[in-house]
Order: structure tokens, then sequence, then C-alpha cells
């Protein structure tokens, strides 16, 4: 089954962030637990994990701001 | 509610005094909790707690420090497993000190446990002009617990229903905020029989009438009933409700006395702007728009600390002569569309 | 420190047990929260993990513990169940307070936590109160009151330690001093050098502790927990410790020292306590592993059905406002 690629809620505030760079190439197989994607707060730089392992499928150019909870890219 | 009229009167402070008696010989949960309310402390600033400590013991009747938050906190805790204190925060204006425990937590802990603890407490606080106390201990605060989903708040304007809505409120199984009025302690009035109570949500009407309906409680309730002389010398006759529950207010009897008078005067002691009263005017004029006589009319405070000086502090809060002015005003004018 | 309180051999390994399982929740929470589909502030106690499960081995089920918002590991440790806490930090139906409370507000009264708070400081008052209760009822249970070095300068701490004093009422301050209050270093926010220093102020024991070590921290709550229940009142125990992933999960963490951080996270004291654990003989590598294992599949099992809860219906917004249903 699909497994949907979420943008999370990091710290007290925080609305919304920016995907600053994809980690993994849209079409690739992506392993649970390896870095996906870049993710900027006004509060921090993260590196965010794979949900899932299958092959990524990228819904979201890099360089956007994004509202929490954006499905970003689907897993399968 | 039995007629007592024949028995002895006593004081709005002897009834809540013989509540808190009757309650506590009944039921040893309630424990009691404040600044000098023991005994040797002299039972209450006023004495209202007196007698309490030496009748149930010093376990059950607490002296504490004067520290309002641990006051509330102690209370809300104690009633999490299993007692019911009634907690007294002596003057309304300290409740400020005490905010946190009172709006964010007794008021909130069976929402947010999802009904799995509730706080059944009591807290007893005075207030209210006529000594000379003050900026900083005579305010009505009432708007800001009724606006505090959770908290219930009454205020009684006589001693039969003083001592039925303590009994009531320490039985309720939310928290209560009991507000008591200073100079009104001394009232008299048929007493209640012992376990009477006042069902919370519960208005009264105090007097019928046809013309007017005034609605208010504690103090301004007793100011109301003081001047339906000069309101019947005028031809108008007032049904004044005295809602005793303010949160949640019985809107049941109020909008009854409404469909009939289409004119209401709503009275409190609180500064007039962003009271009780707005949220009354608000909803009496949604429902009966279009059906009332006069717009919807509000006596309350000017918006101002309560002053000092002698003839500033007595002009503050509504008496019966502002009253009755105010509810002929209505009763009689023509009203143009700015209501004055 | 007295040996009289120490641990015996099988309540370390009940400690470690606990310790292991905080350690998890919150490794699991992060991971969670970073796939999108854990929605709140978390406030990771992380690093702070052997405090609650030494405390809470010197506590039986029918104490209590009131605890604050960094307090998932105080909970855990006093018994919460997994699904439970999971499907209300998840705000679902089935969580221990359906979804209304929250990570801030968790409630399990079979436990011992008759209320959470989210407001510095508020934890000491209601403890105090519950402890009134206890007290009342001579039934020798203990209150255990969370806070942090910050809440020890709100008006609050002094007045709760000052009625508990008075009253010598059953409980116990625990101040888990992670050496931040918020964004603010201790020595900047605090006028005592020790916190622990301000029992004297209050007439009650004071103590000290490294939070970090199991033994230490076992013998200190076991020693206030005894002193409650044998009616003498209450205690001051400052456990000293350190949080790994600041005040709330997702900031920069920039106005902390680095290297302070740094060196704490390398003294880590869960793969210390396993060590010496193994070290001593208390426990094998595989009967740890085990452990271990099972509380992953624990932690599986409890976000599976937290995710899979249905979020409560739109009544549950004016339920449980009062008794009965009524409104205002």
């Amino acid at each position: 089954m699909a497994t949907e690629v979420l943008l999370p809620k990091l710290g007290f505030s925080m609305n919304e962030g920016t995907l600053t760079e994809w980690l993994a190439e849209n079409g690739s197989p992506v392993v649970k637990g390896q870095p996906l994607f870049a993710l900027e707060s006004d509060k921090s730089t993260n590196e965010v994990e794979s949900p899932a392992s299958g092959v990524l499928t990228i819904n979201v150019p890099p360089g956007g701001v994004y509202a929490v909870g954006t499905v970003l890219a689907m897993i399968d | 509610m039995s007629d007592q009229s024949d028995a002895a009167p006593v004081t709005i402070l002897q009834a809540i005094n013989a509540a808190l008696n009757d309650a506590m010989e009944f039921d040893e949960a309630i424990i009691v909790l404040g600044e000098d309310v023991a005994d040797p402390e002299e039972g209450g600033v006023l004495g209202v707690t007196k007698g309490l400590s030496s009748r149930f013991g010093d376990d059950r009747v607490r002296s504490t420090p004067i520290a309002e938050q641990a006051i509330v906190g102690a209370a809300i805790g104690a009633s999490l497993v299993g007692y019911k204190p009634v907690a007294e925060i002596m003057l309304m204006n300290f409740t400020t000190v005490a905010m946190d425990m009172i709006v964010n937590h007794a008021a909130k802990l069976r929402f947010m446990s999802g009904g799995q603890t509730n706080v059944p407490i009591v807290i007893r606080t005075m207030t209210g002009t006529g000594f000379g106390s003050g900026g900083q201990h005579s305010d009505y605060l009432e708007a800001w617990f009724a606006h505090t989903p959770g908290m219930k708040v009454v205020a009684p304007s006589n001693p039969m229903d003083a001592y039925g809505l303590m009994r009531a409120a320490i039985d309720d199984p939310d928290p209560v905020l009991y507000i008591e009025n200073l100079p009104a302690y001394w009232i008299p009035g048929p007493p209640a029989e012992k376990g009477f109570t006042v069902p919370l949500g519960k208005a009264l009407v105090a007097k019928e009438g046809a013309d007017v309906t005034i609605v208010s409680y504690s103090r301004t309730l007793i100011e109301a009933l003081g001047a339906v002389e000069q309101m019947d010398a005028a031809g108008v006759s007032a049904e004044i409700i005295d809602l005793r529950t303010i949160s949640p207010w019985d809107k049941e009897t109020v909008y009854a006395s409404v469909a009939k008078t289409g004119r209401c005067l709503i009275v409190h002691e609180a500064v007039t702007a962003f009271g009780v009263g707005a949220e009354i005017a608000a909803t009496l004029q949604s429902r009966f728009f279009g059906k009332l006589k006069a717009p919807v009319g509000r006596l309350g405070a000017p918006y101002a600390p309560v002053p000092f000086s002698k003839p500033l502090e007595s002009a503050y809060a509504p008496d019966s002569r502002r009253i009755a002015d105010a509810a002929i005003a209505l009763a009689t004018k023509e009203h143009s569309i700015d209501g004055n | 420190m007295t040996s009289e309180f120490a641990p015996d051999l099988p309540t370390q390994l009940e400690i470690y047990k606990r310790v292991a399982l905080l350690k998890a929740n919150d490794e699991r929470s992060r991971k969670v929260i970073m796939t999108g589909r854990l929605v709140m502030p978390y406030y990771s106690y992380r690093g702070q993990e052997v405090i609650p499960a030494a405390m809470s081995a010197a506590l039986s089920d029918q104490d209590y513990w009131v605890t604050i918002y960094r307090g998932i590991h105080d909970m855990l440790a006093k018994g919460m169940p997994l699904k439970d806490l999971w499907a209300e930090i998840a705000g679902r139906v089935d969580g221990t307070c359906k979804g209304k409370g929250g990570p801030m507000h968790l409630t399990y009264p079979a436990k011992g936590i008759m209320v959470t708070t989210g407001i510095v400081g508020s934890s000491m008052p209601i403890a105090n109160g519950i402890a009134w209760g206890s007290q009342l009822s001579g039934n020798g249970r203990v209150t255990v009151a969370t806070f942090g070095d910050g809440a020890s300068n709100i008006g609050a701490f002094h007045e709760s330690l000052n009625l508990a004093s008075v009253w010598k009422l059953p409980v116990i301050f625990l101040c888990q001093n992670n050496l931040y209050g918020e964004h603010t270093t201790y020595e900047k926010a605090t006028s005592a050098p020790r916190i622990a220093d301000r029992a004297v102020a209050y007439n009650m024991p004071g103590v000290r502790v490294n939070g970090n070590d199991p033994v230490e921290m076992y013998a200190a709550a076991r020693e206030a927990v005894e002193r409650a229940r044998a009616g003498n009142g209450p205690t001051l125990i400052e456990a000293m410790t350190f949080r790994f992933h600041g005040h709330v999960f997702g900031d920069a963490d920039a106005y902390m020292d680095k290297a302070q951080k740094q060196a704490a996270m390398e003294a880590d004291p869960v793969p210390i306590f396993r060590a010496r654990l193994i070290a001593e003989g208390i426990a094998s590598e595989s009967e740890l592993a085990a452990i271990e294992a099972d509380i992953e599949a624990q932690l599986d099992e409890a976000v599976d059905f937290a995710l899979a809860s249905p979020f409560p219906d739109l009544g549950e917004l004016t339920r449980d406002v009062y008794a009965n249903g009524e409104n205002a």
C-alpha cells in the first residue's frame, strides 16, 4: 500500500516549512530510514528520513514553502 | 421549599455558616480551608466559618498561609482524590492571584482528562462596595469566571438562597465560585430548613410584574427589590428575577419573563462594559429581535476602578433609586435607535 | 548517601527496564513526528530517563504522580499504558483523555496520574492537595510532584513547599534540573547555587543527587518515600540531569552551549547503565536485548493502534465541560 510523505510539524509554532532539497530522485527506489529531504523551518534545518521502502514519486518541487501536513510525495 | 417566614430570621452570614455546618455534619468528605477560617483565628475575618474547626477538628478545617495559589491548588488536588473542599479566597480581587489554578486547572480538568477526573470544589469569596476598601478589594469579577467553560458561578441575595446554594454548590460535581456580598452579610431573612437546596442554574422570580423585567443577582437584586416602591408609584410594574446562578443562567425563566414584558433591564454591581449584562443582553436581543418594546438595558458600574472617596464610592454601584429611574425610563419612554 | 536505601539487584534490573522503555519511546516519538504522522509540540525528555525510572521503582501503583509538559517519561514509568498514551498524543478518541487533553494533560487515574499540567510550577499546589487527601484518609499514599529548575523560581513553588512543610504533607518535590529553563540557563535565572538549598527556607530535608545515576537516584527516592509514608512530611529532591533535544523538539537550540550539550550526550546515562548491568553480571546481553526487542514490539503495536484509531466526533467539543452536559 502506498505511503504518504508528509511535511512534519517541528517545534511549537511551526505551521509551514521549506523543502529546501530532495535527497533522493523521483522514480528511484528508497529504503525506510534513508534521508529523503531537507526541511527548513524558521527555527531549524532538519534531514527527514523516508517513512517506508519503495519507489518514490515526488509531488512537489524543492524550494517551496509548504503547510504542515502537505503530501510531498508517495512511496509505493 | 418550605415557608419558614414564621421562624426567627437569620442573616446571610449565619445562613452560610449553617449550610457549612449541616453539610459537614452529614458528609465527612467536606473539608474547609482558607486564610483565618479556623476558630483560633476567629473562624473567618467576619465569622462565616465560626465554630467549624471546633466542631469538626483541625484536619477538616484548616487556616492556611496567605497563599492563594496554594489554597486553590490544595482544594483541587484533594477533590481529585475524593474530597469536597470548600476553599475561601478572602476577597474576590485575590482570585487573581489564583487565576492559574482556577482557570487553567479547576475549570478544565474534567474536559482535558476526557471525563476521567472532576473537580468538585467550592471557592467562597466576598466582595462589594460600601466599606471604602478601594480599588483592589471591591471588584465583582464574575464575568471572567462565567466566561470560563467548566466553572459555575453563583451569588445569593438572601439567607434562604445563601443556604440552599451553598448546599447545592458543595454537592455539585463541578467547580463552583460562590460570591458573597460584604455589606449584605448582615441582611436578615427567613431561614432555610436543614437540608434545603437551591438547584444550580435555576433563577427565582422574586417579584412578579408586567411592564419590565429586571434581571439581577447579589447586592443589586436587593437594591432592585428596594426600588419597587418608586416604580409602583410611577405606575411601572416590574418583574424582578434573581438569577441566583450567574453561569449557567436560567434562560427559560428569563425568556418567559421577557416574552411577557417585552422590556428588560439587567443590573449588576460589576462594571457594565463587557459584563454579565452584555452576555444576557446579546442573547435576549438575538432571541427577541423585533418583539422587544425597547432595547435591552444594562445598568452597572462605570468603566473605572472602585474609588475610595465616599461620595464617589456611593455613586459607583447601582442603587435602588438609579435602578428605579432606569426601569421607569425603559418602561415609559419612547426609544430612539441608539437606545437612549 | 545511606546504603540502607540502595536498590537491590532485581530492583536495578527493573529500573533498567523502565529506562529502556522511556528511551525507546522518546526515540519512536521523534521518529513518528518526523514522518508528519504525529503533529504536536513535543517536549523530549531524552537524557532524563533515569530519574522517573528510579523514582517509580520506589512507589506503588496507588501512589500519585503529578507531572508537567515534559513528563511523558514520568507517566510511562508510573505505568500509563503505551496504547492509551499514544492514542492520546495522536489526538484520537481511544486516547486516555479521548484526545481532548493531548500530551500536556495525559491523565490515568488507575496508576495515580490524576492530573498533568502545562503550566510551569502548577504541579506542586495540586500535588499538595492530593497529598492532603491521602493524609486525611490515612491511606499512606505518597504524591510526587515533578518540576524543572525553572519552576523553582515561580510563586507556586514557594507557596507549595511552605504549605507542605507546615502541614507535613506526604509529598515529594522532585526537581529535574536539566540546567535550562526554556532557553535560559540555570545561572541566569536562579538565585540559589543549588535548588536543594531552598529546602532550608521551608524547613524540610533537601538533597541534590545525580539524577542520571540509578543507584543514587533510587536511594534518594526511597528515603523520601519512606519519610512521607511514615507521616514525617515532604522532601525536596534536586536531581541533576540534562535534556538532549532542547526545550521543544524541532528547535535549533542555538542558545545552548554546544560543548556542554555534546559532553552530556556522550555521557548518556542509558548505555552506561546498560553496560554496568552486564559488567556486574546483573543481566546478560541477550536478556537485555530481549527486553529491548519486546519494547520495540510494544511500541509498534501502540503506534499502529494510535494511528488507526478514529478522531473524536464533534460532539466531544462540548462534552465533559460539566458533569451533565449542561451549557452556559
